[in-house]
């Protein structure tokens, strides 16, 4: 297993660097100009031409590629064009709460996955309402469900849930940037179910879609692992049916969920970009938004570069849990 | 002496299955009984009911309305309702368990075997010795493996060590060696009778072999349509058997002493249909094919034909003369061939084929037999063309450019499902005969003539291949086999998925074709009765190289590795 781990966190490093490069020439081989970004398009040439300096536009592109490496490994991320700040800076407070929501549709996706999949397998009437409800919703672009669960919850209900921002009572002066965990930390029910709350309706409409999906694998998966042969051997031994779906069902319906749900992870993340918007949180995804529509580049390419790292580090966790599960995986 | 306890009986016992448009009575008043510390064998074939009957004592028929049931089931002195008794999940386990046929996945993968026994044994001391009693040695390693580390006879003993843990009163066998190596199926059968006798358990065996259940059983039953036909004492049965299906079955046994000049089984329809067709094609009489089959005169010599004749009457007007062929009709000429694969981290090359020549001479037939694994269906894919070797070379390529042909042995799984068989085997006369401008009806007629060359009659053109049995999809690769003559034959195993009868008709169909056609056969199997009676010559394989080669006829005398010993005692008597 320890062998393993090392194996998968080996290839990690790989996979991001060719992440790094990739981001990197899309910024080389983009006709934005980056020091008219910069320097605005009134500034004289003697600005320009410091800008560049600054920049290290003139250095070879191998230069250029091994500083932006080198900052990289050290955390930081370059400047950005707009704000003239270090991006670093500038994600300290943002990184958190998307990875924050990232967790939370996660755990969302598993958490309706497991009941849909339920739901499926033990026809009834109030499963089919729901089924076809989540089934809908799962066939609309994020966005529609962001705006709808809005309305219900929000405006139609009044206010059960609030539908924008991280916290009622803003942050920690010492805290992690992680809302849920910093109110743990300080001890206070009040601030921690506060930011639970405002998680709730962001991270369904982003988790909505993946969760359906994962019902059904789960689904598919429990059912013809109910009916496997070594189901019918735990049968034909004495064990009720909960006990196979316990000891047996389960476990073998977990793998091709996990699989999916790497996958799915994935998706979730980018997601959040159009999500963040909707609930006004102030994530990577804003920060992206933003940056985009000035033409930023070192600020898209270092998150692009964060989503991707985080995408292949889910897919990494998701890998080694299904190691553990299966142990075809790792004794083949 | 105490009494013997009776520790299963059936009275009257019914089941009849509702599908969608007729009633299926699937058991038809079968009445048996079981002592404790006996065997009894449940013989019969697909369809015949046995399994229902097996189904019946575990309480696992599907209790979902399309079933029902009349008569008795006592389990030990419990009287139970066949589908709908509650006790049934309270019986099941303590009283009756069960070994089933498939040992590859009828263990959970993702537990240990330790992990499983020892719920039922209680300790891990109690499982190693259960694990003893099954005769595996190193049960403490055993004990921490997963089933994919375990080759399929130690799967099939941990199943059996399983079904015994808690001291059942029956224990069902359900056709438990059917899916094993048949050079592992004595062991294993020995090792389930010694367990359950040593036990105090009644065995409730299910088969189609009545060879394993002369092997095994005290007692046998045999099942035809439903019904139990004949029971008594397993020597009364096999040396005075009093109903004609029974005769059928122990006729429809190959064993190495069957004679090999001869069609084997009692005569059946389809293939007698195929004998008068052949005789008929060469305009010769083909009255009284029957008698003489029963009256053991008719030869497969007499078959041996003038291809000119037969490749007028097939429409294949290109198929070279008698007598005219010195080459083979397929050289293998040292052949290598390689898997590499990855375990932990490092490459492990696994050398299939070593060296390998052999040649087919033309019209010859030759069996390859090998254990699980010795590279005789790596081989035989390289000589269809379907594998490439690293080293070596191959040429199966018939004089007029005829290519070979395979036939395997899920004759189901090799036929695209959703074509109908004309459209089967004309999709392959289309392909050798482009451009001989043979139109639709011409193609359609050839289609037709093969089809009853293999027995099938014309309403089979229009079925698709899941409308038709299992013998009859084998018939239909075999037709499209050799609708356009191949140079070689291949057959891979063509009858180990099939019922013993449905077997038997294969075996005299390749034969008759091969003597009728002309064509060259090579035939991969571990069934040496079988390669017995379809090859001239025997090749026998082991860890990639063939190591013996031995003339059919000679076969038990001159048989000397000790692999090929193996397979000689493999077959039961």
């Amino acid at each position: 297993m320890t062998s393993f781990v090392v194996k998968r966190l080996g290839s990690l490093v790989v996979v991001l660097f060719f992440l790094t490069a990739i981001v990197f020439i899309l910024g080389k081989v983009g006709n934005a100009d980056p020091v008219r970004t910069y320097t605005g398009v009134n500034a004289s040439a003697e600005q320009v031409a410091a800008a560049r300096v600054e920049l290290g536009i003139d250095d070879p592109v191998s230069v250029q590629f091994a500083n932006f490496a080198t900052g990289l490994l050290q955390g930081d991320l370059g400047i950005s064009l707009a704000t003239k700040r270090n991006i670093s800076d500038d994600l300290s407070s943002s990184l958190p709460a998307t990875l924050e929501l990232a967790l939370a549709a996660i755990a969302l996706a598993i958490v309706i996955g497991v009941v849909l999949s339920a739901l499926y397998t033990r026809p009834g009437r109030v499963g089919q309402v729901l089924r076809l409800v989540f089934f809908s919703l799962a066939s609309a672009p994020s966005f529609l469900v962001a705006m709808l669960s809005v309305l219900v919850f929000y405006k139609w209900l009044g206010g059960v849930l609030p539908a924008a921002g991280r916290s009622s009572f803003g942050p920690y002066d010492d805290g992690t940037g992680f809302y849920v965990l910093d109110g743990i930390l300080h001890g206070s029910w009040t601030y921690t179910w506060d930011a639970i709350a405002h998680l709730l309706l962001p991270a369904f409409a982003a988790s909505v879609t993946s969760g359906v999906a994962l019902a059904r694998v789960l689904a598919d998966g429990i059912t013809s692992s109910m009916a496997s042969p070594w189901a019918r051997t735990a049968r034909s031994l004495g064990e009720s049916e909960s006990a196979v779906l316990r000891r047996h069902g389960l476990r073998n319906a977990s793998s091709p969920a996990l699989s999916l749900l790497a996958v799915h992870a994935g998706f979730m993340v980018s997601s959040l970009v159009v999500v963040e918007q909707v609930f006004s949180w102030n994530g990577l995804g804003s920060y992206l938004s933003t940056a985009i529509g000035v033409g930023d580049f070192p600020a898209i390419a270092a998150v692009c570069l964060i989503l991707g790292a985080v995408y292949v580090l889910l897919n990494t966790a998701v890998d080694i849990v299904l190691a553990a599960v299966d142990p075809r995986v790792r004794l083949s | 002496m105490s009494e013997p306890t009776t520790v299963l009986s059936i009275t009257d016992l019914s089941v009849t299955y509702r599908t969608r448009d007729r009633i299926v009575a699937a058991v038809s008043d079968a009445t048996l009984s079981i002592d404790a510390g006996q065997c009894l064998g449940l013989v019969g074939e697909s369809g015949s009911g046995k399994s229902t009957i097996g189904a019946a004592v575990q309480g696992i028929i599907a209790n979902d309305g399309a079933a029902t049931a009349a008569g008795e089931v006592v389990i030990a002195g419990r009287r139970l309702a066949p589908i709908t008794d509650p006790d049934w999940p309270q019986v099941r386990g303590d009283i009756v368990t069960t070994v089933f046929q498939d040992p590859m996945r009828s263990l959970d993968p993702t537990m240990t075997i330790g992990n499983m026994l020892t719920r039922y044994t209680g300790s891990a001391q109690q499982s190693v010795a259960a694990l003893d009693r099954v005769q595996i040695r190193d049960a403490a390693q055993v004990l921490k493996k997963y089933p994919h580390q375990l080759s399929g006879g130690m799967r099939q003993r941990v199943m059996i060590a399983l079904a015994l843990a808690r001291g059942p009163k029956l224990l069902v066998a359900d056709e438990p060696t059917t899916a094993l190596d048949v050079s592992v199926q004595a062991e294993v059968l020995s090792v389930l009778r010694e367990a359950a006798m040593d036990a105090g358990c009644a065995v409730l065996f299910v088969t189609h072999d009545l060879g394993v259940a002369r092997h095994m059983c005290d007692h046998i039953a045999v099942m035809h349509e439903g019904r139990i036909v004949e029971q008594g004492a397993t020597d009364q049965i096999l040396s005075h058997p009093r109903e004609a299906y029974t005769r059928r079955l122990m006729a429809s046994r190959i064993t190495l002493a069957s004679d090999r000049t001869r069609p084997v089984g009692l005569p059946e329809e389809a293939v007698m249909a195929s004998m008068t067709d052949a005789l008929a094609l060469r305009g010769e009489p083909s009255e009284g094919v029957a008698d003489r089959w029963v009256a053991g005169t008719l030869r497969w010599d007499e078959f041996i034909g003038d291809t000119a004749a037969v490749g007028a009457a097939t429409g294949a007007t290109d198929i070279t003369l008698v007598g005219q062929v010195t080459r083979p009709a397929l050289a293998v000429n040292n052949v290598h061939k390689t898997f590499t694969s990855r375990a932990k981290g490092r490459k492990v090359a696994n050398h299939v084929l070593k060296d390998v020549s052999f040649e087919i001479g033309y019209r010859e037939s030759v069996a390859l037999v090998g254990e699980s694994g010795s590279g005789k269906s790596t081989l035989l894919k390289i000589a269809g063309g379907i594998e490439s070797a690293d080293e070596g070379t191959v040429n199966a390529q018939g004089v007029a450019g005829e290519g070979p042909q395979v036939i395997f042995q899920d004759a189901g799984a090799s036929l695209t499902p959703w074509r109908t068989v004309e459209q089967l085997l004309c999709e392959r006369i289309a392909h050798t005969h482009t451009g001989s401008g043979m139109d639709r009806d011409q193609m359609r007629a050839l289609a037709l003539r093969t089809l009853e060359l293999v027995g099938l009659d014309a309403s089979a053109l229009t079925a698709r291949p899941t409308q038709l049995s299992g013998g009859q999809q084998q018939r239909v690769a075999i037709a499209r086999a050799v609708v356009v003559p191949p140079s070689v034959l291949l057959c891979d195993e063509p009858t180990s998925a099939l019922d013993v009868s449905v077997a038997c008709s294969v075996l005299n169909l390749i034969n008759l074709l091969r003597h009728s056609l002309g064509i060259a056969v090579m035939f991969v199997t571990h069934d040496l009765a079988a390669a017995r009676l379809i090859a001239d010559r025997v090749l026998v394989m082991t860890k990639g190289e063939i190591v013996e080669t031995v003339s059919a006829e000679r076969l038990v005398d001159d048989i000397t590795t000790p692999y090929g010993r193996r397979l000689v005692d493999a077959v039961l008597a």
